[in-house]
């Protein structure tokens, strides 16, 4: 049954489709941040952004708190929970081959959802606070989308300003651009592992709250999301943290597109494709060179 | 850091052997003694995209088994569930259903969650001609494959909507667009309603599957709003029913009917939806305020044992191993041949309705109802003869509800 698509269903669905890249490049960024400074492949990325989103659900389920407000609190707390991590696991594996890394935080990933699932139940709860959208012409914006994309776009900003002006920011590149280098210059490099460990997991975190307002929140809702990191980072080239951003709405407006124009089976395969695409092509990713 | 390590690498491992020998010892000792329990192994998605209605399918089997016992058990023996989590994924029941039969020589088993899962595991039953009584399998091809000990207690997934279908035949409605996940249950409940529309003359403009995991259901709703169809029906599970009425409402989709498979009837879709779920269909195996014999003993006896609500799939699971429990004291064996006899020729009417299966082991008996949420509530809507209220049409737009 082919169907007519029209230009009013093509713009709707760049905008579903930016939307929803917009966050997938902040929880991406994280994703490349640790993966930059430590070449620590984080795995365990997901869980942190289910932790976020529990962390929001808690938060509007017994108190009732704004959902954009607890961001405040989401991101702080998995920061903690990421230098804890680093600090008593991750640090191991840093200098050693990336199967440990890999390894190490795959059996995270593996444990914080199981914990939260003996915690919380398995059930699929949700933060029912925006819903509806705004009609412009043919086109909706999703109210909770188009709100949850400003807070992405904010707080990936954020991170750009911090690790561009600031002095911490810069001595975190300098360590992703040479580890040993950048030690010998005089910065702790295992101070910055920490700061960089937690700031990726608070940008999971963070991107955690977001999705809450956006679909339902159980344990095993952050493994797409690592999936969907792993493609963006790879897009915009490991490392890379403009890349990992400019990746992010690239596979939003990919994935929405392909759906649309074809079907939404076809979606991952086509998202896929990109991806062995881009390995065989451009392997340091679209945005060549490094932050 | 390196050398010490590895000890501690090796001690952890000479651990695990020491616990791994005394499982398996422990293991062993079981099938062996007689007067033991009767043990019944099952794979559950207790966790997963299918673990709300798998944990729920667990509790219908926990609240059987205990009742059984109270009665005296089965042949004289207790029986005891012993239950894995197959994560809702199909190769890791296949793993399980195998331990269960050759490791833990579990004597009988029973079906797991899902239709998927249960195609998957029967093939493990079936090659060490164990019964599997299918509690939770509705799809018409798992008995299209001549197994033989495999039996199923719900209606086939091809009926689901058929409630659906009816109405909206009855009110005139011409045009339908169908959404499902490319899962084997899905996409059999989507093609009946499909053909179901099909007879009653109306249009499908639509029928396009999305994989199980999806989330972000824009695309298809932007095609469905531009196609403007009087009814969609999705074939669902919980998550993307949830995810297809609340982006329904975020993308502004009006049908005039909107009906889900699964997911609609569990109590939870009104409590994560909240006013959204208004007026939305769901199709379910039973509802509570049908009298069938045993039904509300079942709901006190659910309330007491787990205190919380539950949707069909509990009663489902209760219903099948009741069944089971039933043919195996007519049989008065765990031979599965004398068990399989038995089942076939069973004619019963469960908590959960009736049962009777043709030579397939395929349900013939079981009646499917059509509920729509109103103020929060589920209210059964069709067939007349088993409902408790009406329909309420047409669904309003979005943007006139309050």
């Amino acid at each position: 049954m082919p169907i007519q698509i029209t230009g009013a269903m093509m713009l709707q669905g760049v905008v579903s489709g930016l939307l929803a890249g917009g966050l997938y490049a902040m929880v991406a960024l994280g994703l490349s941040l640790i993966f930059g400074v430590m070449r620590v492949i984080n795995i365990a990325h997901g869980a942190l952004l289910m932790l976020g989103a529990y962390t929001t659900y808690w938060l509007f389920a017994l108190y009732g708190m704004n959902p954009f407000l607890s961001l405040l609190i989401s991101f702080p707390l998995l920061f903690g929970v990421g230098v804890l991590l680093q600090r008593w696991f991750v640090h191991r594996v840093v200098n050693a081959p990336e199967l440990s890394s890999l390894l190490l935080t795959f059996g995270i990933s593996i444990f914080i959802p199981n914990l939260a699932m003996l915690a919380w139940t398995a059930d699929y709860r949700s933060v029912e606070f925006l819903t509806g959208s705004f009609l412009l012409g043919p086109i909706a914006f999703s109210k909770p989308r188009l709100v949850t994309f400003l807070f992405a776009l904010g707080i990936a900003g954020l991170a750009f300003l911090f690790l561009l002006k600031t002095k911490l920011g810069k001595a975190i590149r300098a360590t992703s651009q040479h580890r040993e280098v950048a030690q010998v210059c005089g910065i702790n490099v295992r101070r910055i592992d920490l700061i960089a460990f937690g700031l990726g997991a608070g940008l999971a975190g963070a991107g955690g709250s977001l999705v809450s307002v956006m679909f339902s929140v159980f344990p095993e809702m952050g493994q797409i999301y690592v999936f969907k990191s792993f493609l963006v980072i790879v897009l915009g080239g490991a490392g890379n943290y403009p890349g990992a951003f400019f990746g992010g709405l690239l596979l939003g407006l990919v994935e929405g597109l392909a759906s649309l124009l074809l079907t939404a089976q076809l979606s991952e395969v086509i998202a896929y494709i990109l991806l062995v695409l881009v390995l065989l092509v451009r392997p340091t990713g679209l945005l060549r060179g490094r932050a | 850091m390196g050398p010490c390590w590895k000890v501690r690498v090796r001690e952890l491992l000479a651990l695990l052997t020491a616990l791994a020998v005394v499982l398996i010892g422990q293991a062993g000792t079981v099938g062996a003694q007689a007067g033991k329990p009767i043990l019944i192994g099952a794979s559950i998605s207790m966790t997963g995209t299918y673990a709300k209605l798998g944990n729920y399918t667990r509790d219908g089997y926990l609240l059987c088994a205990k009742e059984v016992n109270d009665q005296g058990g089965l042949l004289g023996r207790k029986i005891e569930f012993v239950i894995y989590d197959d994560r809702s994924d199909p190769p890791t029941a296949i793993k399980l259903y195998e331990k269960l039969i050759t490791e833990d020589k579990v004597e009988l088993v029973m079906g797991p969650y899902s239709s998927p899962i249960t195609n998957a595991a029967s093939t493990v039953s079936e090659k060490h001609r164990k019964i599997m009584v299918a509690s939770l399998a509705a799809t018409t091809s798992i008995w299209e494959r001549g197994y033989k000990y495999l039996f199923m207690t719900i209606s086939p997934a091809e009926v689901y909507m058929e409630g659906l279908i009816e109405l909206a035949a009855e009110r005139g409605l011409k045009t339908v667009a169908i959404i499902n996940e490319d899962t084997l249950f899905s996409k059999a409940a989507a093609k009946g309603a499909a053909d179901l529309a099909r007879k009653k003359g109306m249009r499908v403009v639509l029928h396009e599957a999305y994989p199980k995991g999806t989330t972000d259901f824009s695309a298809l709703l932007i095609k469905m709003k531009a196609l403007n169809p009087d009814v969609i029906v999705a074939g669902s599970y919980f998550d993307d029913a949830v995810a297809t009425t609340r982006q329904m409402k975020e993308l502004d989709v009006n049908p005039k009917m909107f009906g889900v498979t699964v997911g609609g009837d569990v109590p939870d879709f009104g409590k994560q939806l909240g006013k959204t779920a208004e007026y939305v269909y769901g199709s379910t195996q039973w509802a509570d305020n049908i009298p069938y014999p045993g039904a509300k003993e079942f709901v006190q006896n659910y309330k007491k044992m787990f205190n919380r609500e539950f949707s069909y799939h509990a009663p489902a699971a209760y219903g099948a191993c009741q069944v089971f429990a039933e043919a195996i004291r007519r049989a008065n064996s765990l031979d599965p041949d004398k068990i399989r006899e038995q089942l076939l020729r069973l004619k019963m009417t469960t908590a959960f309705g009736d049962y009777q299966v043709d030579a397939r082991g395929f349900q013939i008996a079981h009646k499917m109802v059509l509920l729509q949420w109103q103020e929060g509530k589920r209210v059964t809507v069709w067939p007349p003869q088993l409902s408790d209220g009406k329909s309420i049409y047409p669904t309003p737009p979005w943007n006139q509800r309050r």
